[in-house]
């Protein structure tokens, strides 16, 4: 019998946060990558650009975490553990440019969860929306990931 | 020439984006990109908990593969470009296996002095088996400013 999701959570907002984000986390971001764009990585080369100052590589919301939140309450919850998760896909919308000094306010929700049998078995998919807004309230970026859970 | 600036007048549909080789992966980017980007699944790290969770070894994290696809689009389109990326992780990255990132021009469009290109992007493993399949938006300047 495989593990049954808690489909009570889908429409859950999680506890919102606030990210500030780091120069040398950008930098570190994108060596991990092993990108050595210089609107990373070069201060300089980033202050005689357009954008005035180095940017973060386009997937860099994925490091947008609540310090303060723990993962595996919520894996708990949800009925599953962490040793059963992949990453199924994952979407980022970016309406501006994030540089070193955003101060941005990130709500999460669970908008689905579900399940399907594939090549490999039972899969539950649990599909998290997040929203990034700027201290005017302007809508900075988003994403969506869909975490599949092997049932 | 890397990093050469693209105009939109000079994107036509079907054309494809220089490759991208990355790799062979080594356990040590995986250990880099968890601190990087504070995903710390064991899954990625630990051989043991790897086995014990069904799978042959660790394995590389999702998102590192789409750093790689977003590198890319960003080597031809510039890093500020991309205003919408989504991928499909279609299968597993293992250590030593060499990543190579591709992308086809798909549209194009301009609304308001906005010169939007629609990419199709993927990557795939040295036996050609795609590991991240999806799609990307940039936005380009015009020659006209």
């Amino acid at each position: 019998m495989p593990i049954q999701l808690n489909k009570a959570l889908i429409g859950r907002e999680l506890q919102p946060f606030v990210v500030t984000i780091e120069r040398g986390k950008i930098k570190e971001f994108a060596r991990a990558i092993g990108d050595a764009n210089p609107l990373y990585l070069d201060d300089r080369a980033g202050q005689a650009s357009e954008w005035g100052d180095i940017v973060a590589p386009p997937t860099f919301m994925t490091t947008f975490r609540d310090a303060a939140g723990d993962n595996t309450d919520f894996l708990r919850e949800l009925g599953t553990d962490i040793s059963r998760l992949l990453h199924g896909e994952q979407e980022f919308e970016l309406h501006r440019p994030l540089r070193p000094g955003d101060t941005l306010l990130c709500r999460s929700r669970i908008v689905d969860i579900y399940e399907k049998t594939g090549r490999s078995g039972p899969m539950g998919f649990v599909v998290r929306e997040t929203v990034a807004t700027d201290k005017t309230g302007e809508i900075a970026g988003a994403m969506r990931h869909i975490t599949v859970v092997r049932l | 020439m890397k990093y050469s600036r693209i105009y939109a007048e000079d994107v036509k549909v079907g054309d494809e984006l220089p490759p991208l080789v990355k790799g062979p992966i080594q356990q040590i980017q995986l250990t880099r990109y968890a601190g990087a980007s504070g995903d710390f699944n064991p899954i990625h790290q630990d051989h043991e908990f790897a086995k014990a969770a069904g799978m042959d070894d660790v394995f590389a994290h999702g998102m590192l593969s789409m750093g790689f696809v977003a590198q890319c689009v960003t080597d031809w389109a510039g890093p500020a470009a991309v205003r919408k990326l989504g991928v499909r992780f279609a299968a597993i990255v293992r250590l030593k296996d060499t990543v190579t990132c591709r992308g086809r021009v798909l549209g194009k469009s301009s609304k308001d002095d906005v010169h939007l290109v629609e990419l199709e992007i993927w990557a795939e493993n040295q036996r050609g088996e795609k590991v991240v399949t999806g799609k990307a938006t940039v936005a380009l300047p015009s020659r006209d400013g």
